[in-house]
């Protein structure tokens, strides 16, 4: 047995991160192109499995998004069983699935998009990690993200027994409900979370908005990508995580559709492209027009940034008051990629008002947390809002629930196409006559965090950490560069 | 701090051989289960997971799996923290690796184990859902398992 062997971290990684750069003739960029590693056999993985275990199978498709696969998943059972969850079901589960967004977005923020603007974009590589972001914001600011994020976690380990992982979900209701002593504990969670989400707000304004120069990058022309939208909101048209309608809204901000989710498909259609195995997600009433963005373009995007421009506001009070600041300085529809960290943080502060809104909510403590009035249909389609955006599972079962028919459309498939060309805007800014300026690979990154992809689900495979690569390539297609870190 | 040793089996379950790790986990806590001073777990978490996860405890031992440009199927390492390259900044927060993570962990004043021993198996297959693993890694799985025990536990 070898006692220690040196690990080349890019090595046999193919497919993770990767993103291909095209030049033309005269060494410009011409395309990019954004890639992730195939996962194959989902659906012949679940094919003859009781519909009951998809909750708790599909939370191990991705280590970036369990909690929004469950409760998808969970959605979907609701419709196979034709039973509605009861309302107190209802707010254990808005309360599991707002403690997922506040830990998600902060840990995105702090660890992400931190270094970016709190450490600053053109430091020293070697400090641009979260050590430095630790180091700019004071250890007491770190070690309240980590409590914020433990507290947030105990709810969903409290609802669903694993947070990594959640187990629960049940047609037409909750696998436990909400003690008294326990509801005490969560309203304390949540004003905690109120509390810093309102710190972070603070701290992105302070460092990035009151910055001339990080406000010009994000509003440069590098960042900006115009396409259409589309998001999960209520009936009011306010930001919903958990349910509602999906709109759909042009590159100039008018409404193209509003439909339930149960009808995705006849609105979002799935392009196979050569150069990626992801299924790429377009308008199927436009059609598949390619990787152009402009009134043209059939690609929208989803995420925090779809949900600002899809809305008409926010749920809750503090949180529309920093929508109102944001639309204030960047108008509607705003396109500028590097918003998504802004929407992000307020998107935080709503889910934290929701929690507290859900802890006083006398239902919560309900003894109702199960309606098993079953109308069975065999076929249903949940749809949430994950962290990343829209996320629908799709499943039919035969007479006896068994799966039959498996259809996922995660965020990062509605937003791969768009993913690549943002990449391409930005390097276009760094590559010029074939030349590699420096700061080409950060500032490339910075479009495709903006966005917080998920790179398929073998997250933990050593040593751990996924670098982005990126190849540049001359027109006939020749590797002419590797960059990475 | 705990004077007590974590095993953590690192993996996907339903992802091939990317469960090797969680397998070995717990074949280890069915023949060490009744010892006081070890735990063992099975976690599907990356680095800032696996800061809370060993937090307290004096000695951690991973095992996980692992893909390398020469590596056989099945082949076993045994990898220091420090092979796993320079703390960076990786391209999710979810990729943070246990370097990262310990020093954060440091940092923030919490009692980080004095010794980290990581054990990986070569594997072939992680893209593809299914609960059967591939030969090689099977047959490695017990190997490593007598291994872990030999070098930590009896």
């Amino acid at each position: 047995m070898a006692n220690k062997i040196t690990i080349n971290p890019v090595t046999r990684l193919e497919g993770h991160g990767k993103i291909d750069i095209f030049l033309n003739d005269n060494g410009d960029v011409a395309d990019a192109y954004f890639q992730v590693t195939e996962l194959r056999g989902f659906e012949r993985f679940c094919i003859g499995r009781p519909a009951e275990e998809m909750p708790r199978i599909v939370p191990n498709i991705c280590g970036v998004c369990p909690t929004p696969h469950n409760m998808a998943s969970t959605k979907a059972l609701d419709y196979i069983y034709g039973v509605a969850p009861t309302p107190t079901a209802k707010l254990v589960r808005k309360l599991q699935y707002n403690a997922n967004f506040i830990e998600d977005h902060y840990i995105h923020f702090f660890f992400l998009a931190g270094p970016d603007f709190v450490v600053g974009p053109d430091a020293n590589p070697a400090e641009r990690n979260i050590l430095g972001v630790i180091n700019k914001v004071g250890l007491d600011i770190g070690k309240k993200v980590i409590e914020v994020r433990k507290k947030t976690r105990e709810i969903i380990k409290l609802v669903a027994s694993k947070p990594a992982h959640p187990e629960g979900g049940l047609p037409g209701g909750v696998p436990r409900g909400i003690t008294e002593e326990e509801r005490k504990t969560i309203r304390r969670t949540a004003d905690l979370s109120v509390e810093f989400a309102q710190f972070a707000m603070k701290l992105f304004k302070d460092t990035v908005l009151k910055n001339k120069n990080y406000l010009d990058l994000v509003l440069s022309d590098a960042y900006n990508l115009k396409t259409y939208y589309m998001a999960l909101v209520d009936d009011t048209k306010k930001v919903n995580f958990y349910e509602g309608k999906l709109r759909v809204i042009d590159p100039s901000g008018n409404e193209t559709a509003f439909f339930h989710p149960n009808d995705y498909a006849d609105y979002i259609g799935e392009w196979v492209e050569p150069w990626t195995y992801i299924r790429l997600t377009h308008l199927r009433k436009i059609g598949w027009k390619g990787l152009i963005e402009g009134e043209g373009t059939s690609l929208y995007r989803v995420g925090p940034l779809a949900r600002y421009n899809v809305c008409e506001g926010m749920a809750t009070p503090l949180a529309q008051k920093e929508y109102e600041q944001m639309v204030e300085t960047l108008g509607k529809p705003s396109h500028h990629t590097l918003a998504y960290h802004w929407m992000r943080l307020i998107e935080a502060l709503q889910a934290a008002e929701d929690l507290q809104n859900i802890a006083d909510d006398p239902l919560l403590t309900g003894k109702n947390i199960r309606n098993m009035n079953f109308q069975f249909t065999g076929k249903g389609v949940g749809c949430v809002e994950a962290c990343r955006g829209v996320l629908i599972h799709d499943y039919e079962t035969d007479d006896n629930g068994m799966i039959k028919k498996v259809n996922l459309i995660v965020a990062t498939q509605h937003n791969a196409a768009p993913i690549s060309m943002s990449v391409k805007k930005a390097a276009q800014a760094f590559i010029k006559g074939g030349e590699v300026k420096e700061g080409m690979l950060n500032m490339a990154e910075m479009a495709f965090r903006a966005y917080d992809p998920c790179l398929g689900c073998a997250t933990h495979t050593l040593p751990g950490k996924m670098p982005l690569v990126i190849d540049i390539r001359d027109h006939e297609g020749n590797i002419i560069k590797t960059i990475s870190r | 701090m705990k004077n007590r040793t974590l095993i953590i089996g690192l993996g996907n379950i339903i992802l091939s051989d990317d469960g090797a790790g969680i397998l070995i986990a717990r074949e280890i806590a069915n023949r060490c289960h009744s010892l006081p001073d070890i735990d063992v777990v099975e976690a599907s978490i990356g680095g800032i997971g696996l800061l809370e996860l060993i937090a307290g405890y004096k000695k951690v031992i991973l095992v996980d799996s692992i893909k390398t440009a020469e590596g056989q199927s099945g082949e076993i390492y045994r990898i220091d923290v420090e092979d796993l390259g320079d703390i960076s900044y990786p391209c999710s927060p979810h990729f943070l690796d246990i370097r990262t993570a310990v020093e954060l962990g440091s940092k923030f004043g919490y009692e980080m184990p004095e010794n980290i021993e990581i054990y990986a198996i070569e594997i072939k297959e992680n893209t593809t859902f299914s609960e059967i693993l591939t030969p090689e890694v099977e047959k490695a799985i017990p190997v490593l398992v007598d291994r872990i025990i030999a070098d930590h536990i009896v």
